[in-house]
């Protein structure tokens, strides 16, 4: 690739510059057009209101985890093993599509058996946009928010709507009052 | 495209709302799980000669009937919601987002004359708002760090 800046000829697959050290990546970026795509490419995750994801340990039954979802009024549990690592999400989908009509006496069995195991997730450095794509490509309606393979926080897709419409709300207030 | 000027300006109609699943008050329970797991969605509307009555989702599911430990074989107008708030296919796109954010729903019911002609899920909505700067989100890597830790190839 030829240096945008210093016209130097680098090998292909360079991501910085050898003469001027410029790193190419950020040529590919797309270029925000206003306030609401600005904040989805650079705010992170942690401009998010944090949520204390409500975790269960791996030993747990389904009843246990039934039991949690209906006290903390949550429909996602984090799954954890003994040194806090996160190892699987529990979420209603997972108790809709593979217990309720299906298994008898589900109370007793292991979380383990019937959570989603390795669940996508994102960073707490991690843009918004990532938050997005893994939401609305994936499907998912919960996406965890790790921090060294801990869970901080969980995102869901109520709270992404809410930011985004409290952002298109105060660009359009904004762009009212500037036209 | 100005964003807020489209959620004021387009209606419900416009995001093609997915055709609702329906199963009539008398029921039981394991038929509108059964329904929700085939069709693979969150969320059934009961209905009484066609007209809505109630809805049932997956937070019901497990509140009013695992909870308390009802047997799945309950009419499901024991443990559905009555009476959801629900929107008309020209109502705009705001009204819709003002009504799940203040209920703290996830569906909608799209309804005209009280016959259900649809269903809004807080996905589509995310899906209509991320349309709406997809170089920002589809664009991307498939990891977040920018640099590849070593250069690929042999």
């Amino acid at each position: 690739m030829i240096c945008p800046s210093c016209c130097h000829k680098n090998l292909p697959g360079d991501e910085v510059c050898r003469h001027c050290k410029q790193p190419f990546a950020l040529f590919d970026l797309p270029h925000p057009e206003n306030q609401v795509e600005r904040s989805v490419m650079y705010d992170q995750v942690k401009t998010l209101k944090q949520h204390p994801p409500v975790t269960i340990g791996e030993k747990a039954s389904i009843g246990e985890a039934m039991a949690l979802m209906t006290s903390s009024n949550v429909g996602a549990l984090l799954v954890v093993d003994a040194e806090g690592n996160l190892t699987g999400i529990f979420s209603e989908r997972d108790l809709l599509k593979k217990i309720v009509g299906l298994e008898n006496g589900f109370a007793k069995l292991p979380i383990t058996q019937f959570m989603t195991p390795r669940p996508e997730s994102v960073s707490t450095t991690d843009t918004l946009n990532f938050v997005l794509q893994k939401m609305d490509a994936g499907g998912y309606r919960h996406v965890p928010v790790l921090e060294n393979g801990k869970p901080v926080s969980i995102i869901s897709a109520r709270d992404m709507l809410r930011f985004l419409t409290r952002l298109s709300k105060e660009a359009g207030e904004r762009g009212a009052s500037t036209s | 495209m100005d964003l807020a000027r489209n959620l004021k300006g387009e209606t419900v109609s416009r995001l093609y709302p997915s055709q609702p699943l329906i199963v009539q008050r008398g029921q039981p329970v394991a038929d509108a799980v059964k329904l929700m797991r085939e069709k693979k969605v969150g969320c059934v509307l009961v209905c009484e000669q066609r007209r809505i009555v109630g809805i049932f989702t997956e937070r019901d599911l497990l509140r009013r009937v695992l909870a308390q430990g009802l047997p799945v074989t309950t009419p499901i107008e024991e443990c559905m919601t009555p009476d959801p708030v629900s929107v008309h296919p020209k109502d705009s796109i705001s009204c819709a987002i003002r009504y799940m954010q203040k209920g703290g729903y996830r569906h909608l019911p799209v309804v005209i004359d009280d016959k259900p002609v649809g269903i809004l899920s807080v996905k589509r909505i995310v899906h209509y708002l991320v349309e709406h700067f997809p170089t920002m989100v589809y664009n991307l890597p498939p990891h977040s760090q920018p640099y590849q830790p070593k250069r690929e190839g042999a």
